[in-house]
């Protein structure tokens, strides 16, 4: 999976990404900067809770930018410095989305043949 | 983009009589005048010249001296011998030293403005662009490994600058007499330019030796340094502090938004609303547990007709905006 964020992860001032599932476990971590804290240790359904209908969301911090995006899979985080350009993490973002999808059981076939009804 | 051309001749009313034949040219180019070699190269340092037409004979420093200092040092300045002493070795010599017009006096003023309009439209060959943010565009440059030179204007301070690029690699930048990284950089922090393209890069050595991403970021990091330094306590710490009336703070705010981006801003309502607080108190958690410090505002897309940004305070503040607003406008005025 970590290949699917190289772009994102390789921008400067990018600090790191986490994916998210809807009910709040961390279903992917890849820190670029040495963040002290485990979100693994840390329960995340409330925080999980306040982002239920958002689609996009961008946090400005004193210190810092979150970005979040709602994809097929669940929330994903984006930790950011707050000099990074936001429109290219959007713009990556938009590209990489339609890849996180949940794969669907027989999908890979429904093409060829027809349900039984 | 006005182009400036800089005339350098010894003869002060030959100088005068060009400037005011070349009045009916002034909106394609402006003329610099300079009386010797010397006084030439003080004028390159402080303007951006986009052709020279110098006199040969001359006090302090000859045209031909001049010639070879403008190749050396600004070899994507094209400059015109004008003389009255011409002979053909001496052309020859010219041409040899780099000059790309040789013009014996006397000769009609509109030859010499022939001459200086079919030079100057090669600056602009690859096309022109107005009202840019150069770091996006010059980004494209990189990513489309192009060979070009670009000289940019900045639409509020109308400084002009001129960036060297060589298979995508910036090899130099220039402003007025700084050169090199400080340069690039000074262009960099330039938020809406206009600027002009020219296929080919006279350069043939690399003299900023970095990555185009990490100076950009580095003038954006100065910048927003510069602009933060005093800076008067903002709408939004007045808001949390509840030193004011929230209902004057709210029309302050708006009114800022407004002033500075104007009527057409996307902004559609603005008030407090307890809704969101419980929210904003998680986002302002998830901040602190990464060390990211105190959580100023957001930006939240639900996917309704408005886009919310919400301000935390004693009472959460919620600006609803068009979702094709300018959202990083509004939330760098916001956060100011």
């Amino acid at each position: 999976m970590r290949k699917l964020f190289n772009d994102i992860l390789s921008t400067e001032g990018v600090k790191g990404i986490l994916l998210f599932s809807f009910s709040g476990d961390l279903i992917f971590k890849e820190y670029i900067s040495p963040i002290d804290e485990k979100p693994e240790h840390r329960d995340w359904r409330f925080f999980i809770e306040s982002l239920e209908g958002m689609r996009e969301t961008d946090l400005v911090f004193e210190k810092g930018r979150i970005y979040i995006r709602r994809t097929e899979m669940g929330y994903l985080v984006i930790l950011m410095a707050l000099f990074v350009p936001i429109a290219m993490i959007r713009l990556n973002c938009d590209i990489l989305l339609p890849l996180l999808r949940q794969p669907k059981p027989g999908g890979k076939f429904g093409r060829f043949f027809k349900k039984n009804k | 983009m006005i182009k400036n051309v800089l005339l350098v001749d010894d003869d002060t009313e030959m100088l005068h009589a060009l400037k005011e034949g070349f009045k009916k040219y002034q909106e394609s180019f402006a003329v610099v005048l300079a009386e010797d070699g010397l006084r030439a190269l003080e004028s390159l340092k402080r303007n951006l010249i986009s052709l020279v037409v110098t006199d040969l004979k001359m006090p302090n420093m000859d045209g031909f001296e001049l010639l070879a200092h403008i190749m050396e040092h600004y070899p994507d300045i094209p400059v015109i011998i004008i003389t009255g002493y011409s002979t053909p070795e001496m052309e020859q010599l010219a041409r040899e030293g780099g000059a790309v017009g040789y013009i014996a006096k006397p000769f009609l003023i509109e030859n010499l403005a022939r001459q200086i309009l079919t030079t100057l439209r090669r600056e602009s060959e690859g096309g022109t662009l107005h009202n840019v943010s150069s770091g996006m565009f010059l980004q494209l440059i990189e990513m489309e490994q192009k060979t070009c030179t670009i000289r940019l204007e900045d639409k509020s301070s109308h400084k002009k600058g001129i960036l060297f690029f060589n298979e995508g690699e910036l090899f130099d930048a220039r402003v007025n007499n700084i050169q090199g990284q400080a340069a690039a950089q000074e262009i960099f922090s330039w938020d809406a330019v206009n600027l002009s393209i020219q296929n080919g890069c006279a350069l043939k050595d690399n003299k900023i030796q970095s990555d185009l991403q990490p100076l950009i970021l580095e003038a954006m990091r100065r910048k927003d340094e510069d602009e933060a330094e005093n800076v008067p306590e903002s709408v939004m710490e007045q808001m949390e502090h509840g030193e004011e009336e929230p209902a004057d703070l709210l029309k302050k705010l708006k009114a800022r938004i407004e002033t500075q981006i104007g009527q057409q801003c996307g902004l559609e309502d603005l008030y407090q609303d307890e809704f969101w607080d419980s929210r904003v108190a998680q986002l302002s958690k998830t901040g602190e547990f990464f060390h990211f410090g105190r959580f100023m505002l957001g930006y939240i897309d639900r996917g309704d007709t408005n886009d919310y940004i919400l301000i935390p305070g004693q009472k959460t503040t919620v600006i609803t905006v068009d979702p094709k607003c300018p959202r990083d406008k509004i939330l760098r005025v916001i956060s100011e």
